[in-house]
Formats: C-alpha cells, sequence, structure tokens
C-alpha cells in the first residue's frame, strides 16, 4: 500500500490530487518519472551511480540506495506510471526533524536553456544562494517544548537572508524551534557535533569533492535526518544523505567546484554554531 | 626612473595617453588608481589587510607588499598605488595570470557590470572549470625569447585549452609551433616539490576555507618562475594574489566563489604534475 511521506519537506508533494511521491511501509520511497528529460535524467545517474567502481564504500553511505524502475499507481489517479524506487531515508524514525538545504552558489549550469537560466538566477539572487552558495529549501523541525513538529510556511523559508538561514540552523537543533525567543541550540553537539554528527559526515563527503571529477551535482540538496523521539539508546542517528540528481552531469574530468565551494561554506555555519554552542556551555549557560 | 613594466601579462597597459602601470629600479610597482571607485576599493582593501593583525604571517606572503598611495609626476599628478613589483628579483620571468573563481560579479555591483561580467564568464573556462586564464608570456628555452599566445585566441579557449597552456607553462620546446607538444619539462620544478606551485595554492586554500575577512571577486592568482638557470638554481616558483579593486567584506561568509574556483585549479595542476611524473618514470 502506497501512501503520501509524511516528512517530505521540499519538492513536489503528493497531495490534494497532485502528482507527487509516495512511500510503502518497507522503507521505499516512489519517485514518479515525469515523463520529461528530468525523470530520465535522474533514473540515468541512480543507474550510472550504482554501478560505478571509482565510488569508495563510505561515500556511497551518503546516497540514497536505488532499487531501480517499477510501475506504481500515480498519486494524482492518472494510472499506473513509472516511479523510481529508492531508499526512504526518513523510514526508521519516529519524529525526524528533517532540513532540505540547496547546495552550490547557482543552480544553473552551462547549455541550459535561457529561459531556465533566468528563473534560476532570479531564484539564486532572491535567496542566500548567491550570497552563500546555499539556500534552505525546507524544513520541519520537532518542537520538544510543545511536542508538536514546527514547520514554517515555504515562502517565509525561500525569502530567507543570512540572517534567516542562520537562525534557522540553530533551530534545527533547539528544543524551543517554534518560539519567537533565541533558539536554545540544546542539540547542537549531539547533532552536529560528535563522531557521528552531522559535521564529521560533511567533512567526510568535503574530502570527496575536492577531487571527485566523476559528477556534477547541479541542484542537488543535502539531507540532514535526526530523531527526537526519546528511546533506550538516546541515540540521534543524525544523516546526512544527497537528494534529488535531476540535474546531474558528467564531470568531465573537472570537479565539482560549484557544489564543493557551497558546502565549505554550509560547514563553516554549522562549525560556528557548535562554537558558539560549546562555548556556552563551557559558561554554565 | 620610472618605466613601462617588461612582463606584464593582463590588465590595463599604458596606451593611448592613458595611463598604465610603471615600474622603478627600487623594486616598486605604481598602478594607478582607477577613476572610479575601484581604485578607492584596492585602495581600502590594501590597507585594511597591511593592518589586519588576523592575517597570519605564512598567508601575507602571497600578497604585494603595500606601500602607499603617491602622486606621479608625467601623470597628470594622478595618484597612483605604491606595491612591491613581484618581478624584479626576476631575471627572466615566465608569468601566467589566472583569475579565479566561477563567477566575476557579486551581489553588490550593478546589473550591467553583471550582464558583462556573466557573458564573458560564460565564453570562458569561469563558469566551466571555475578559473580562467587571463594572460601568460613563457620563455622559451629553444627559441631563447618569450612567448606570449594571441589574446583573442586565449579568451576563446575551453577546458582542454586551458589544460594545454597550463602545461606549455611549463615546457621547453618551441611553444609557437602548434604540432609540437608541449614537454612539460619544468612541470615538477615549478608545480612540485615542497616550495612549488602546488604546495604554495594547498596553504591557500586551507586559509580560504576558513577566512570570512574578504570577499577576493574577480582577483588573480599570478605564478611567476626564474627560467635564467633554471636547471642549476631550481624555479623559484611563487604565487601571488593580484587585482583587489572588487574585494569587499566576508560578513562571516567563506569567500566559497574563490575556494571553489582554487581547488578546481589545483585539481588542474595535480594532473599535470602527475602525468609529467609518469613520463619521466617511463
Amino acid at each position: 500500500m502506497l501512501k503520501v511521506p509524511e516528512h517530505q519537506v521540499a519538492g513536489h508533494i503528493a497531495k490534494d490530487g497532485k502528482l507527487g511521491p509516495l512511500v510503502d511501509d518497507r522503507g521505499r520511497f516512489y519517485k514518479p518519472l515525469q515523463g520529461d528529460a528530468r525523470g530520465e535524467n535522474e533514473a540515468k545517474f541512480y543507474e550510472s551511480f550504482s554501478s560505478n567502481k571509482n565510488v569508495p564504500d563510505h561515500i556511497r553511505g551518503y546516497f540514497p540506495v536505488y532499487h531501480g524502475v517499477q510501475l506504481a499507481e500515480a498519486s494524482d489517479g492518472s494510472g499506473k506510471l513509472p516511479h523510481m524506487v529508492l531508499e526512504d531515508v526518513v523510514s526508521g524514525y519516529v519524529k525526524p526533524s528533517v532540513m532540505d538545504v540547496k547546495i552550490g552558489s547557482r543552480t544553473w549550469y552551462p547549455d541550459v536553456s535561457e529561459e531556465y537560466f533566468n528563473k534560476c538566477i532570479k531564484k539564486d539572487s532572491a535567496t542566500t544562494t548567491v550570497y552563500l552558495g546555499f539556500r534552505v529549501s525546507g524544513l520541519k523541525i520537532f518542537d520538544c517544548q510543545e511536542s508538536r513538529f514546527w514547520r514554517p510556511d515555504k515562502r517565509v523559508v525561500l525569502a530567507y537572508k543570512v540572517d534567516g538561514a542562520r537562525m534557522a540552523l540553530r533551530k534545527f537543533v533547539s528544543s524551543n524551534p517554534s518560539a519567537d525567543s533565541v533558539p536554545d541550540c540544546a542539540y547542537a553537539s549531539e547533532v552536529y557535533g560528535g563522531s557521528n554528527g552531522i559535521l564529521e559526515k560533511l567533512l567526510e563527503l568535503k574530502a570527496w569533492f575536492e577531487t571527485q571529477t566523476l559528477y556534477h551535482f547541479n541542484s542537488c540538496s543535502i539531507l540532514m535526518v535526526y530523531e527526537n523521539e526519546s528511546g533506550g539508546d538516546d541515540e540521534r542517528r543524525a544523516q546526512v544523505k544527497l537528494v534529488d540528481f535531476a540535474h546531474v552531469l558528467d564531470g568531465n574530468g573537472v570537479i565539482d567546484h560549484n557544489f564543493f565551494g557551497g558546502l565549505c561554506s554550509f560547514i563553516k555555519f554549522i562549525q560556528d554554531i557548535l562554537e558558539s554552542s560549546d562555548n556556552r556551555c563551557e559558561n554554565g549557560h | 626612473m620610472l618605466k613601462v613594466p617588461e612582463h606584464q601579462v593582463a590588465g590595463h597597459i599604458a596606451k593611448d595617453g592613458k595611463p598604465g602601470p610603471l615600474v622603478d629600479d627600487k623594486g616598486r610597482f605604481f598602478k594607478p588608481l582607477q577613476g572610479d571607485s575601484r581604485g578607492e576599493i584596492e585602495v581600502k582593501f590594501y590597507e585594511s589587510f597591511s593592518s589586519n593583525t588576523e592575517v597570519p604571517d605564512h598567508i601575507r606572503r602571497y600578497f604585494p607588499v603595500y606601500h602607499g598611495t603617491q602622486a606621479v609626476e608625467g601623470s597628470d599628478g594622478a595618484a597612483m598605488i605604491v606595491l612591491e613589483n613581484l618581478l624584479s628579483k626576476y631575471s627572466k620571468p615566465s608569468v601566467m595570470d589566472v583569475k579565479m573563481g566561477s563567477r566575476t560579479w557579486y551581489p553588490e555591483a550593478s546589473e550591467e557590470y553583471i550582464q558583462k561580467c556573466l557573458r564573458k564568464d560564460a565564453r570562458s573556462t569561469t563558469v566551466s572549470s571555475g578559473f580562467r586564464i587571463s594572460g601568460f608570456e613563457v620563455y622559451d628555452h629553444k627559441e631563447l625569447s618569450f612567448w606570449k599566445p594571441d589574446r583573442k585566441l586565449l579568451n576563446g579557449i575551453k577546458v582542454d585549452g586551458a589544460r594545454l597552456a597550463l602545461r606549455k607553462f611549463v615546457s621547453s620546446n618551441t611553444l609557437s609551433d602548434t604540432s609540437s607538444k608541449p614537454d612539460s619539462a619544468f612541470a615538477s620544478s615549478v608545480y612540485g616539490g615542497s616550495r612549488g606551485v602546488l604546495t604554495q595554492l594547498l596553504e591557500l586554500k586551507t586559509w580560504f576555507e576558513n577566512q570570512t575577512f574578504y570577499h577576493f571577486n574577480s582577483c588573480s592568482i599570478l605564478i611567476i618562475y626564474e627560467n635564467e638557470s633554471i636547471h642549476e638554481d631550481g624555479a623559484r616558483a611563487q604565487v601571488k594574489l593580484v587585482d583587489f579593486a572588487h574585494v569587499h567584506d566576508g560578513n562571516g561568509v567563506i569567500d566559497h566563489n574563490f575556494l571553489g574556483g582554487l581547488c578546481s585549479f589545483i585539481n588542474f595542476v595535480r594532473d599535470i604534475l602527475q602525468s609529467s611524473d609518469e613520463s619521466t618514470d617511463n
């Protein structure tokens, strides 16, 4: 039985008769192939990537597992459509906080149509993409104090400037994200820090991007996920995954300097938050 | 006594009554202040940088020493920026100017300027590779003279052309002959080694991963090395950042544009070094 995913924060949503992705109860995510070049390109990427021996195993873990293409009942009632079957990155989490961050100081790339270029550059300039090298695309944070999810309106998120982006990254690891008061960054060291934290994972990805010339990840996002349900093991299980490969192209011997630069800028933001929250802990706050 | 510099490879030159840079015989370089805000921005940068105590010494040496501004005779009393002449200690220097970054425009620029930059960035290797070669001059050890590629040709090169230029830059064979393959004879002395270009670029890269003081929009990296007695004394390769007319405050954000381009450039240099090492092994 396929249903609408609960925790999707960005991209097309399969709601109110619209075409969008679905999930099953076995940890799989079904993304409809839209019959245009993008779906084809994404499937082509997953096929290439799954069989690419030059991708080290520890890097493979940052990408959703690909299970090929299957026919499934489309969410808009249009019948059986081919869907890419992927690992559902948030399955196995009870109360996940999720954030989608589009990486790179430009979302366009050489040889796109003028129309697409203009659309991208307008959005890149209106958001933090040009200035910061990344933009927050969507987020859903569990507010531990209110015991409910906080999910700001998409238009508010896209209007974030530098301060808004920083604040969103602070709220992401706070127990009071929905409050107007200063985010407490209570979970910064558990989620961003530590040997299994998000920063370590981003640094591992960065090292690969310094030299990999296989793919250019145009317009791709990094998805950050962690658990809020207090279980016996107290583990946050923070995860970093790259998603959305509709615009990936061959690297052709050149590194993905656009993604790399944005990733480094994003890492610096995380490091700054970690450092300032560490300082506060030392001061007994 | 001031004269026109011999080895300038990019940027403005003195022509038709318009001022260009000058050098003296005491190791100084005089750069005319552009009439618009650019000259002002460049001076502001040099002043800020010279007194910025948070810039580590080992990074400071990648920047020209600043000697203030001076009104110079013969240039209508126009003010000039006085800098260290980066070539004064070289007798036969090969020089290359590489503009770093996958875009040369920046958010604070005017719409007109942004459009002009976008066009140039798309036509060159800037967008695809994160850098473009603005110009270079290399000493031809067979012809015993300097060779410079045609400026127009250089503007139209793509990725392969950039790679070829970087090979030619460290070659000893006749460069004007397009049929002969560049021998990359000096790749390991110039690009490699404990104080070679690659090591210097990697040192700069580490600083750029953290520094949030300045955004070096449209800046170039200048690569210089000595050809005189290169076999006996080595290449004395140097990397310098130049051209700060569009530098803006970092405001707590790293210069991801420069960093991305720098990392891409490093890979190009490393590839050439590795393939030249491999061919000598054979």
